[in-house]
């Protein structure tokens, strides 16, 4: 029986498009009768079908051989694109996670969205993402993982320009598809360059063939090669994870829904480095691309968790955080540890959904989402404040939860290779702590301010998942530890770490619970300030560059086309008309004109032939 | 077989034209066009896709001495566009307003032209390619001068002029490749076995005369500015019927008279012809982003459509064609539906200006179910997976990188474009805030979204299903193949040494 469940673990992806499809019919008709509502059931209902699959498969696994399956799609002269599908430990995990997210955000978004109409549009996308999701987990090809990402941009998309009516949502959902759009088109110039070269897009071949000495070989005396190559791969991870520079669209995307943001934030951005892993042999294969990836990682990790701390809406806040944990999963991956890179998005996926819930929480019944005009909900929302806690907890280094274990195995990874790395990872956990702590500080401490004095605790549909939420991940070091995940105890770089959070939550305290300190705080030099807060300029940047040049160029085709290639097609026409115009006068009616011309012709001919027999 | 395709739609046209009562022209027409989408199946069930050659033959000799000969046939890529054919006539027809004003003459016309298109594609004989050509031209200019928008006449004459320019150079092109072997006979096999024997610079000559007629129907960069002003100022059927099956004809006769008859020329030229599609694809999208009319912008995205299959015949590996024939249907269908929406948009809305759209997804006052659609098709169109414009575009890609790495990166590039605009386009469509004041718009019916819904879930199902479109024509692009080699690191050759 329980291996029947591992065996049609493929039939997990189709539950959530069941109740996808099923939802289209609440689109406009039957919403008169029954409301929007049954149709965010069926969804909610379909994804607790999945987990429970994907649960009772990942027990049945139990130390078996991951199984793989092939499925025919297209065979066309010569080129056959079968789906390769792995159903192994970790891509159920990876599952069970998704859904397990995914199941606790949509019971938060019965609540969330209680007021809404587009249920079965919401509902029906989240269960597009987590198709896809599951889908790509399960699949071991990099074209399928390419399709994969591909439609989940568009998902996003559309997923974050839900309340369409909105300027900034529109601006948002813009910019997430093309930034994504151009990372995802970059890998697919990848997926297209690999080919010659290795002949296989199935992530297991590849791996081989980037391990054969002939590849070794090739890759030593085409370096450039493999490192466009790379380059090129690693731009479709570096787009859906929000890095550098690609960051902004996960800033923007925060105009969507908070039920799709818990998603997101938690789950999605991680389709990217979960490819990224994958890629990890083939962009090992060029120094110059791991450099990239270490470089990007570092930069983009140290740089958001600074602008995070500028924010100050609380959304925001929280967006630019899980750039900079991703940049760390890059400098994982960068140095040559795809597993760290596994094991930190496995404790950072279920832990970062906490304080987005907790930020819709207060958002939902607050008029404003500006951190400096709230305060003092701490005892008014206890059960909010104790988990958001506990999801910060979590996802920086607080020993003995997960995020601490994970934290110290990048740790110990790094300090034998660069101890310079080793020091960004400990700023980057003192800055992010420092700027998760900051948040709460900001809402929950010092005394309740206009906006904030009628904010209660919500109802059941918030609570629920939360704290069932801060109950797996406060059981996460138990099941890394029954799972054989946990790494070993160093006591050096852990002391480190935890004094790294002790002192980033404890100067956030500081600075922003003490009366000493005039709210809202601001940096001595405005000029700094401002530059993080505004993004480091990017979006400005962006319309200097990319922007900037796609539009003056499409105006000057546009112009081309009109006065000088359509001009000249108007020009001979004119000209011929014009043409007619004046010769039709020639039709005078006089005899002497018309001899004229006849005696001018006849001489003409007569000359031309004169010339011509001279000639010969 | 093949006969029914032609003489079926001449005859319901003229049964249309000599019904006495005008309001009965549309519900004939639509179950005539409906019988030849029917027989198109019927077709389709006895091609087989596995035989080589010319299938369903048929010939009559007719005027043996001038060589042209009633000499008809299909393979994999008059199949596909013959279903094309039938599938868009419905379309067409079925998308037309019932209140469209002298309706016998317009279903008729449409029937004729969709009749004549069918010649063309089955014809296995050059001349009678010509004829058939030459015969949807006028019929055509009517379509587009009696029912079109306010600059018609202009537009109308515009492709008149080009289009009776493109067929001169055929004719001229024809009638010397059949001249030349000194017995007259047009058929294609026996053309084939005469260029082999030409001068390169007579070839050279011919083919280009060809390109040219071609490139006008198409159309190619720098041929085709009569294609704004034509798909625009015609009606949306007539659009759809221009830009979804008429223009095919010229990618038709790329394959059909480039690659098949002057196959070593082809591959000699075939790097000029790559950067001549590569061109046609970056030129269209950019141009299309420039645009402020949601039709213009649709108009300008289908020369830019047109690039890839450009790229793919001049690459000419088995892959590159299939996915150059895919592309011509995918391309097809796509615009299709696009034209339609728009023509709905316009309707309801009476504007197509970017400026002045807005907010139509909005479900109570908006075109919720049109807004729905129009993402899809403009998605399908930028080359999103799991629709059929990503197949296609995919294989192009994949067949052409071996030969023209460069070219095919700046194609991908060319996506990436088509998304820039069709984000635009759809951002300031359906998206936004509906004006209070002014969407007091009348309801869309279902007769109007039912022919989108077809062709959404065509484009779904083969995007998904990609065997049912790409099956078609393999034998044939295995047979019209120029290269099948893949060579070398192909990135080296882009870096500078």
């Amino acid at each position: 029986m329980m291996s029947w469940f591992l065996e049609s673990v493929w039939l997990v992806p189709l539950y959530p498009l069941v109740g996808m499809v099923a939802a289209a019919f609440w689109y406009p008709g039957i919403i008169r009768r029954t409301g929007p509502r049954p149709a965010g059931y069926i969804n909610a209902l379909m994804t607790f079908v999945s987990l429970v699959h994907a649960a009772l498969a990942l027990v049945a696994t139990g130390g078996r051989e991951s199984l793989s399956y092939s499925l025919p799609w297209l065979q066309v002269a010569g080129l056959d694109l079968s789906l390769p599908l792995v159903v192994s430990p970790l891509s159920l995990t990876a599952m069970v996670v998704i859904f397990g997210v995914n199941f606790l955000a949509q019971v938060y978004a019965f609540g969330y969205m209680e007021m809404d109409w587009g249920w079965a549009r919401f509902f029906s996308l989240l269960a597009f993402f987590e198709a896809g999701m599951a889908a790509l987990v399960l699949c071991d090809s990099l074209f399928f993982s390419y399709v994969i990402l591909e439609l989940l941009t568009l998902g996003t998309y559309l997923l974050v320009g839900f309340w369409f009516n909105q300027p900034l949502v529109v601006t948002g959902a813009r910019d997430a598809f093309l930034t994504k759009r151009v990372g995802d088109l970059l890998l697919l110039m990848g997926v297209l360059a690999i080919w010659p070269l290795s002949h296989t897009w199935n992530f297991t071949e590849l791996a081989q063939w980037a391990a054969q000495p002939q590849t070794v070989a090739y890759a030593q005396a085409h370096p450039q090669v493999l490192f466009w190559l790379g380059l090129a791969l690693l731009a479709g991870p570096l787009g859906k994870c929000a890095q550098f520079p690609f960051h902004l669209w996960l800033d923007e995307a925060m105009e969507g829904p908070i039920p799709a943001t818990i998603l997101r934030n938690a789950v999605v951005v991680l389709t990217g480095s979960w490819v990224l892993v994958k890629l990890t042999p083939i962009l090992a294969l060029s120094p110059g691309v791991m450099g990239v990836t270490v470089g990007v990682g570092a930069a983009t990790a140290v740089g958001a968790a600074l602008i995070a701390i500028a924010q100050i809406c609380v959304k925001r806040t929280l967006s630019y955080p899980v750039s900079a944990y991703l940049g760390l999963l890059f400098v994982a991956v960068g140095t040559g540890h795809p597993q760290t890179a596994l094991l930190l998005m496995l404790t950072y996926a279920v832990a970062m959904g906490l304080p987005v819930m907790g930020a819709g929480n207060v958002i939902w019944n607050s008029i404003t989402q500006d951190v400096r005009r709230l305060g003092g909900l701490a005892a008014r929302r206890p059960v909010t404040l104790l988990c958001w806690l506990v999801g910060i907890a979590g996802v920086v280094a607080v020993p003995p939860l997960g995020g601490f274990w994970s934290w110290l195995q990048l740790v110990t990874d790094l300090a034998e290779q660069s101890p310079g790395l080793v020091a960004v990872v400990l700023l980057v956990n003192g800055l992010l702590t420092f700027g998760l702590v900051r948040v709460v500080c900001l809402l929950f401490g010092n005394r309740p301010q206009p906006m904030s004095q009628r904010s209660p605790e919500l109802h059941w549909p918030f609570i629920l998942p939360m704290t069932v939420l801060a109950g797996v991940v406060l059981h996460m070091p138990h099941l890394l530890a029954v799972t054989g995940l946990l790494p070993a105890w160093q006591q050096d770089w852990g002391v480190l770490l935890s004094l790294s959070t002790l002192s980033g939550a404890s100067l956030a305290a500081l600075v922003y619970l003490s009366p000493g300190i005039p709210k809202p705080v601001r940096l001595p030099v405005t000029s700094l300030q401002d530059l993080l807060a505004y993004d480091l300029y990017t979006p400005k940047i962006y319309r200097m560059t990319v922007v900037g040049l796609v539009d003056v160029v499409s105006r000057i085709t546009d112009v081309l086309d009109r006065y000088l290639v359509d001009g000249l097609v108007n020009l001979v026409g004119v000209a011929t008309v014009f043409g007619g115009e004046t010769l039709k006068y020639s039709t005078s009616g006089k005899f002497q004109w018309y001899l004229l011309t006849i005696l001018v012709g006849m001489a003409l001919v007569v000359g031309l032939a004169v010339v011509t027999v001279g000639q010969s | 077989m093949l006969s029914v395709l032609i003489f079926g739609p001449l005859l319901a046209g003229l049964a249309v034209f000599l019904l006495r009562d005008g309001r009965q022209a549309k519900t004939l027409a639509l179950v005539l066009a409906a019988l030849m989408v029917v027989w198109t199946g019927v077709v389709l069930r006895r091609f087989d896709v596995m035989a080589t050659g010319m299938q369903l033959t048929e010939l009559v000799p007719w005027l043996p001495n001038l060589g042209l000969n009633y000499d008809l046939g299909c393979d994999g890529l008059s199949v596909s566009l013959l279903a094309l054919n039938s599938l868009i006539t419905w379309i067409v027809v079925y998308s037309t307003p019932a209140t469209v004003a002298r309706p016998r003459l317009y279903y008729g016309l449409v029937l004729w032209v969709s009749g004549g298109l069918a010649g063309a594609f089955a014809a296995q004989n050059a001349l009678l390619f010509v004829l058939f050509y030459e015969l949807e031209l006028i019929p055509v200019y009517f379509l587009i001068a009696i029912w079109g928008g306010a600059r018609k006449q202009y537009a109308a004459l515009k492709f008149l002029l080009y289009t009776a320019v493109s067929g001169i150079l055929l004719l001229g092109g024809i009638l010397a490749l059949g001249w030349l072997s000194g017995q007259a006979d047009f058929a294609y096999e026996h053309i084939r076995a005469t260029v082999a024997g030409l001068p390169v610079a007579v070839q050279g000559t011919l083919l280009l005369t060809l390109l040219l007629g071609f490139g006008i129907k198409t159309p190619l960069v720098p041929l085709h500015t009569w294609l704004p002003d034509a798909y625009v100022e015609a009606s949306p059927p007539i659009a759809i019927l221009l830009g979804g099956i008429l223009a095919k004809l010229g990618t038709y006769g790329l394959v059909r008279f480039g690659v098949q008859l002057f196959p070593e020329l082809w591959q000699q030229w075939s790097l000029g012809l790559a950067l001549w599609g590569t061109a046609g694809v970056l030129f269209g999208a950019l141009a299309a982003i420039a645009q402020k009319d949601i039709k213009r912008m649709v108009a300008y995205s289908s020369i830019g459509h047109m690039g890839y299959v450009m790229l793919g015949c001049a690459t000419a590996t088995p892959l590159s064609l299939v996915g150059a024939i895919s592309q011509m249907v995918s391309h097809g269908v796509i615009l299709a539906i696009l034209f339609h929406l728009v023509g709905v948009i316009e309707a309801k809305v009476g504007t197509r200006e970017l400026d002045v759209l807005n907010g139509l997804m909005n479900p109570l006052r908006g075109l919720p179910t049109v807004s729905a659609l129009l993402v899809l098709g403009g998605m399908a169109s930028a080359g999103i997976p799991g629709m059929m414009g990503f197949v296609a575009e995919f294989l192009v890609f994949q067949g052409s990188y071996q030969v023209f790495p460069l070219f095919t990166l700046l194609c991908v590039l060319g996506t990436g474009l088509t998304a820039v605009y069709f984000v635009i386009l759809l951002n300031r469509t359906c998206f936004g805030k509906l004006d209070n004041r002014t969407a007091y718009y009348p309801p869309v019916w279902a007769a109007e979204k039912i022919p989108a819904l077809v062709l959404a879930g065509l484009i779904l199902f083969l995007g998904i299903q990609p065997r049912w479109l790409v099956q078609w024509s393999e034998q044939t692009a295995q047979n019209l193949a120029l290269t099948t080699v893949a060579v070398a690191p192909p990135i080296s050759e882009l870096l500078p040494k």
